[in-house]
């Protein structure tokens, strides 16, 4: 499937921002090309790939402002994953206790996707013994969908797993965090996944500009298949909807735009995404 | 076992010296016989006496403190700027013993680097499972934006520092290895410089091996690592600031080093580049050597809650524009979970058997060393494995059953969290405390410094020793002392220094110190507006606190009432006078009245909490020369160290009781310190921004007072409050002045003459002005003076020319003060305006950065 994305960020500053610093992860996996348009213009953009794999694009702004505008349009092809056979992975504990090196960093604890006694109890009802991980982590995912409920006014971004856990409601990512933090709280290790989820209009009714949304999902890793996506909010695992702009082990490692400012005050900032499906 | 110091007469100062039972002594053999390396130092001590030690000793105390060597406490709130604790007797270790501590920390320093180089670049120890990866990745210090840096030479460790202490077999074993901001090599050099001049005689005869040569080698080293090939490197030296716990000796080092002392604010990164952000603009840097630790020096790829570091330090490295010492990310080998590998990892790294052992480590990440540890507990400290947690080390032999299972549970929920460590029974050195010797713990710190492709050790470092032979722990943190460390030698010794070289011929140089911090001026230009603003309140207190106690000073009376307006002058908001409470007034009687006056004013001199106070305001000043201590002289440090003192009593709580007398000594003590503070400033230092704009904070702030001054006494005169004239004649100091121009006629008009428009007077405001002028004159025609705010200096002179213009004796009628006032007025507005316009100008951009 072939997309094109349009990520557009605005920030609007109450007082003029004299300096300021950004990096940006906005380059979907997959893809060369994506054009980043930054208003007011940078002197210079600098790219380097971080430890995660992903690409990171940096700049400053030395000209006072009172707005910043960044555009990040991709097009990117998605390939839907062979379907994995969720039986055939190997039991859990056998995951467990041979995590290969390239996983090996996504058992630990994050500052957003800790291990808890609660989590570990949470997650048990799914993990019964010898169960293949990938089942498991499967019936996790519905649990998460059927016990919680999708609320955008329960969370804001720095909302910590344990709140989620105990209002049982939030937004994408605060699902993808706990189901993370329940897979580490049984050494298994998963990882934060961010993108696009590309959505259908009601019947009969034009595709509204601006209308999507950055997503969020989680990843587990098993041997025989390396990593293999789960998506709690829908209850799914990611097909061709779901385009992968950056993995890490929370959000704090793929979050799209990221600065450090000198003055600026308060700020209000809108974010507007068009995934755009290009084949017919 | 007792012992005298040797068979001939000499005695040891203090007398007899008992070594601890059970423990390596530095000085005794357990026979209590002195260790034959110790043999001519202690008969050197023995021929000065106890007396004679005492003395001198006394004067090297006086010396650290008047040097302002200060160590700060975190959580204390005495702990700032506590006094550096230092012990008279040196800890000597003979050549053969310092070559084999030498050769082990070298090694160790190169296995550590290596294994840096590896975390941070191919990985293969990981990967191949020599080094758990566990241990890498469940490792908060492991900073992954640091993966792929680039590291000159693959130079991680430009300095490290070894802890280590010996074992009752007298076997050297290292506790801690410091690497990625290691503390105490400038202590080491001070304590160095205190003894060598505190025993000159002893020092010289005891070939002890010199230090300044280390430092010239990390001197070098740090210039040599700068990516551009410019002539004249610049090299700062990033601090977290004051309230770090070793301030004092970033500020030493960087003023012995040569570098400029530089917070993150003074810093910026634009384009890749860092800059440093100065009067004069901004001045490119290409190497920076931190003691801010890794997490804290980048807001935008590290921690992001950080205040410390710059943003885009990360990206400037990784584009090779500049260099940072340590390496960013070094701090992940200081792990003590990291030891119990070192050996095999030294096999196969460097081919070679680990020759100076770590203390016996287990890391609980692994399933046999988590079972030793809960086997062993009780002869284990239990450490965290990891900076993150927050966790103070616990002694397995100090808990009960109940905390014991609590512990275990807990290192069984996240076993690599947690590392257990043998405990040590640390060896004892003698320290010098009340007129006699008697044993301590000792820890030694080790100084090294990368030099091309080597290692160069200190010869010496900083031993610290515990507050009693029975603590275990030794940590400055908690309360413990510091030693001189002499390594002797066999061979005659290096005798150079890096404060003097004789050999180089220097280029001359005039240009005054161009690399001035914004930040840095910002804090002279407020020196100079406390420093003026503590003389003024010390002069008004001392003013009223001398009139209290006349005779004529009663309650309804002229004099009296005159003190209560000129009280009012003082525009205190926490007045705690119950005349200001309006409730409160009516109950008191007039006895009570001037007992509530009294207590006012003294309550203006000596209460710290009070933003209005001299206390608070000298605490103030000294706070802003903290910031600026690396560019003062020692002369100047000496006196500003007092400052936060002067508003002291000795028994702090008490100074409610205090008597009238004892009272003006303090204000005239702390009006003397001001005041030598002036001479050093108007006769010692050189003309260059700095000064012009201390001097002009200065200028400002006194214009400032004398103008309210005036609106608040003169404009309102009353025949009833006429007393206040010669109050204010008292605090302008021009009293002498008045009198032999109009001998006891107190007049307003003449009065407002004298401090307002006569320009000869140095305390009048006209000469304020005058000098005001001819700094902004300077300062703008400067480097600096590109963007000088001409528009409200203009402003300023012209309000300024009005009032000196109008004539005095006409303003002073008792009907026209209005004008006077509206003239006071306009320069009451224009002076703020100007000095807030240089903050803009010179001093906003060191403003802090915060994320979004």
């Amino acid at each position: 499937m072939l997309y094109r994305v349009r990520h557009e960020t605005r920030y609007d500053y109450e007082e003029p921002v004299s300096i300021s610093h950004h990096i940006l992860r906005l380059t979907p996996h997959g893809t060369d090309h994506t054009h980043i348009d930054i208003s007011p213009r940078p002197p210079a953009l600098a790219s380097h790939t971080d430890y995660f794999g992903n690409t990171v694009t940096s700049f400053n702004l030395l000209e006072p402002h009172s707005r910043m505008v960044v555009v990040a349009t991709s097009e990117v092809e998605v390939t839907p994953p062979a379907e994995p056979i969720l039986a055939a992975s190997p039991a859990w504990e056998t995951v467990r206790d041979n995590v290969a090196f390239e996983a090996c960093q996504y058992v630990f604890d994050s500052l957003r996707a800790g291990a808890r006694p609660q989590f570990a109890e949470y997650a048990l009802t799914s993990f019964t013994p010898r169960r293949p991980v990938l089942e498991a982590a499967r019936d996790l995912t519905r649990r998460i969908f059927e016990d919680f409920r999708f609320d955008s006014k329960a969370s804001e971004v720095s909302t910590p797993v344990e709140t989620t856990f105990e209002k049982r409601r939030g937004v994408c990512q605060d699902f993808s965090h706990l189901q993370i933090a329940c897979l580490r709280s049984l050494g298994l290790p998963a990882r934060y996944v961010s993108g696009y989820l590309r959505t259908l209009p009601p019947p009969g009714k034009p595709r509204l500009a601006g209308a999507d949304a950055s997503h969020a999902w989680c990843s587990v890793w098993s041997p025989d298949t390396g990593w293999v996506d789960f998506d709690p909010t829908n209850n799914c695992i990611p097909s061709d909807s779901h385009i992968t702009v950056a993995w890490g082990r929370d959000y704090g490692d793929v979050s799209p735009v990221y600065g450090v400012l000198l003055g600026g005050a308060d700020h209000t900032l809108d974010v507007g995404v068009d995934v755009i499906p290009l084949d017919s | 076992m007792a012992f005298r110091a040797d068979t001939r007469d000499a005695v040891l100062p203090g007398g007899v010296y008992q070594p601890a039972p059970g423990v390596w002594d530095e000085m005794s053999f357990a026979s209590g016989v002195l260790r034959p390396h110790w043999q001519g130092f202690v008969s050197g001590l023995s021929d000065l006496g106890t007396e004679e030690l005492g003395r001198r000793w006394k004067t090297a105390r006086q010396r650290i403190h008047e040097n302002g060597v200060t160590y700060n406490v975190y959580g204390d709130p005495l702990g700032m700027d506590r006094p550096w604790n230092l012990d008279a007797i040196p800890l000597l270790i003979p050549p053969d013993e310092w070559a084999t501590i030498e050769a082990g920390v070298i090694q160790r320093a190169t296995l550590l680097n290596q294994i840096l180089a590896d975390v941070y670049g191919p990985q293969q120890l990981l990967r191949s499972g020599v080094l758990p990866a566990s241990l890498v990745f469940g490792n908060s210090s492991f900073w992954r934006p640091c993966h792929n840096l680039k590291v000159a030479g693959d130079t991680y460790l430009h300095m490290l520092a070894v802890d280590l202490t010996r074992s009752v077999d007298g076997q050297w074993w290292v506790l801690a290895d410091r690497t990625q901001a290691p503390s105490g090599a400038g202590y080491a050099l001070e304590n160095r410089i205190v003894l060598a001049e505190t025993f000159s005689d002893l020092f010289r005869e005891s070939n002890v091996q010199r230090l300044a040569s280390f430092f010239r080698a990390f001197r070098d080293q740090l210039i040599a690592l700068a990516p551009s090939r410019r002539a004249n490197p610049r090299v700062v030296l990033l601090t977290p600031g004051p309230l770090n716990e070793t301030y004092f000796e970033h500020s030493y080092l960087a003023r012995y080093l040569g570098f400029t002392l530089a917070q993150g604010a003074d810093l910026t990164v634009r384009d890749a580049r860092v800059f440093l952000k100065t009067l004069e603009g901004l001045k490119p840097v290409d190497v920076i050597l931190r003691r801010v630790d890794d997490g804290f020096c980048d807001p935008i790829e590290l921690r992001s809650d950080s205040f410390l570091g710059v943003a885009g330090l990360v990206e400037a490295v990784r584009a090779g524009n500049v260099a940072v010492a340590n390496a960013l990310g070094s701090g992940l080998v200081e792990t003590p979970a990291i030891m119990p590998f070192l050996p095999g990892l030294s096999e196969r790294l460097l081919g070679e058997r680990l020759k100076l052992p770590s203390v016996a480590t287990w890391w609980c990440g692994q399933p046999a060393a988590l079972n030793y540890v809960r086997e062993n507990l009780n002869y284990l400290v239990i450490k965290p494995s990891f900076r993150s947690s927050r966790m103070e080390p616990v002694f397995g032999g100090e808990l009960s059953a109940a905390q014991r299972d609590l512990l275990i549970n807990r290192i069984e929920q996240r076993p690599y969290d947690y590392t257990g460590q043998e405990l040590v029974s640390l060896s004892a050195a003698p320290v010098w405390s009340e007129n006699s010797l008697s044993p301590r713990r000792v820890v030694l710190r080790v100084f090294l410094a990368a030099s091309g492709n080597s290692w160069v050790v200190m010869p010496g470092g900083l031993a610290r020793v515990s507050p009693s032979i029975d603590t275990p722990v030794v940590s400055m943190q908690r309360g413990g002392g510091s030693k001189d460390t002499w390594v002797l030698s066999d061979r005659p010794v290096d005798n150079f220094s890096l404060q003097v070289s004789r050999d180089l011929p220097v280029p001359l140089n005039r240009g005054v110190n161009s690399d001035l911090p914004s930040r840095a001026v910002d804090f002279l230009f407020w020196l100079g507006r406390y420093s003026e603003r503590c003389e003024h309140l010390a002069r008004m207190l001392r003013c009223m606190l001398g009139r209290l106690t006349r005779d004529s000073a009663t309650v309804g009376s002229s004099e009296w009432d005159s003190l209560l307006a000129f009280h009012g002058c003082l525009e205190t908001l926490n007045s705690r006078l119950v005349s200001d409470d309006p409730q409160g007034r009516l109950e008191l009687a007039p006895l009570d009245l001037a007992e509530d006056f009294g207590q006012e004013l003294l309550s203006l001199i000596f209460e710290e909490q009070r933003h209005d106070s001299l206390h608070g305001n000298l605490n103030r000043a000294s706070i802003s020369a903290a910031q600026v201590r690396d560019r003062l002289s020692s002369d100047m440090l000496r006196v500003v160290s007092q400052l936060n003192g002067l508003a002291r009593t000795d028994n702090e709580s008490a100074w409610g009781y205090l008597p009238t007398g004892d009272a003006i000594s303090v204000l005239n003590r702390c009006i003397g310190t001001l005041a030598s503070l002036r001479g050093i400033e108007l006769e010692n230092i050189t003309r260059g921004p700095g000064w012009h704009f201390l001097s002009l904070g200065r200028r400002i702030e006194r214009s400032v007072l004398l103008v309210r001054l005036f609106r608040s006494i003169i404009v309102p005169i009353t025949p009833h409050t006429w007393p206040m004239l010669e109050m204010l004649l008292d605090v302008a100091d021009s009293a002498m002045t008045y009198r032999s121009r109009y001998f006891t006629h107190l007049q307003a008009a003449p009065v407002l003459d004298l401090l307002m428009n006569d320009e000869l007077n140095p305390r009048s405001l006209a000469f304020q002005i005058n000098d005001l002028s001819a700094h902004c004159r300077f300062l703008s025609n400067s480097q600096a003076g590109a963007e000088w705010p001409f528009a409200k200096q203009h402003r300023l002179e012209e309000a300024a020319a009005k009032l000196f213009d109008a004539d005095v004796a006409t303003l002073c009628q008792p009907g026209r003060r209005v004008q006077l006032d509206d003239l006071l007025a306009a320069l009451d507005a224009a002076l703020p305006a100007f000095s807030d316009a240089l903050t803009n100008t010179y001093f906003s951009h060191a403003e802090l950065e915060r994320a979004t």
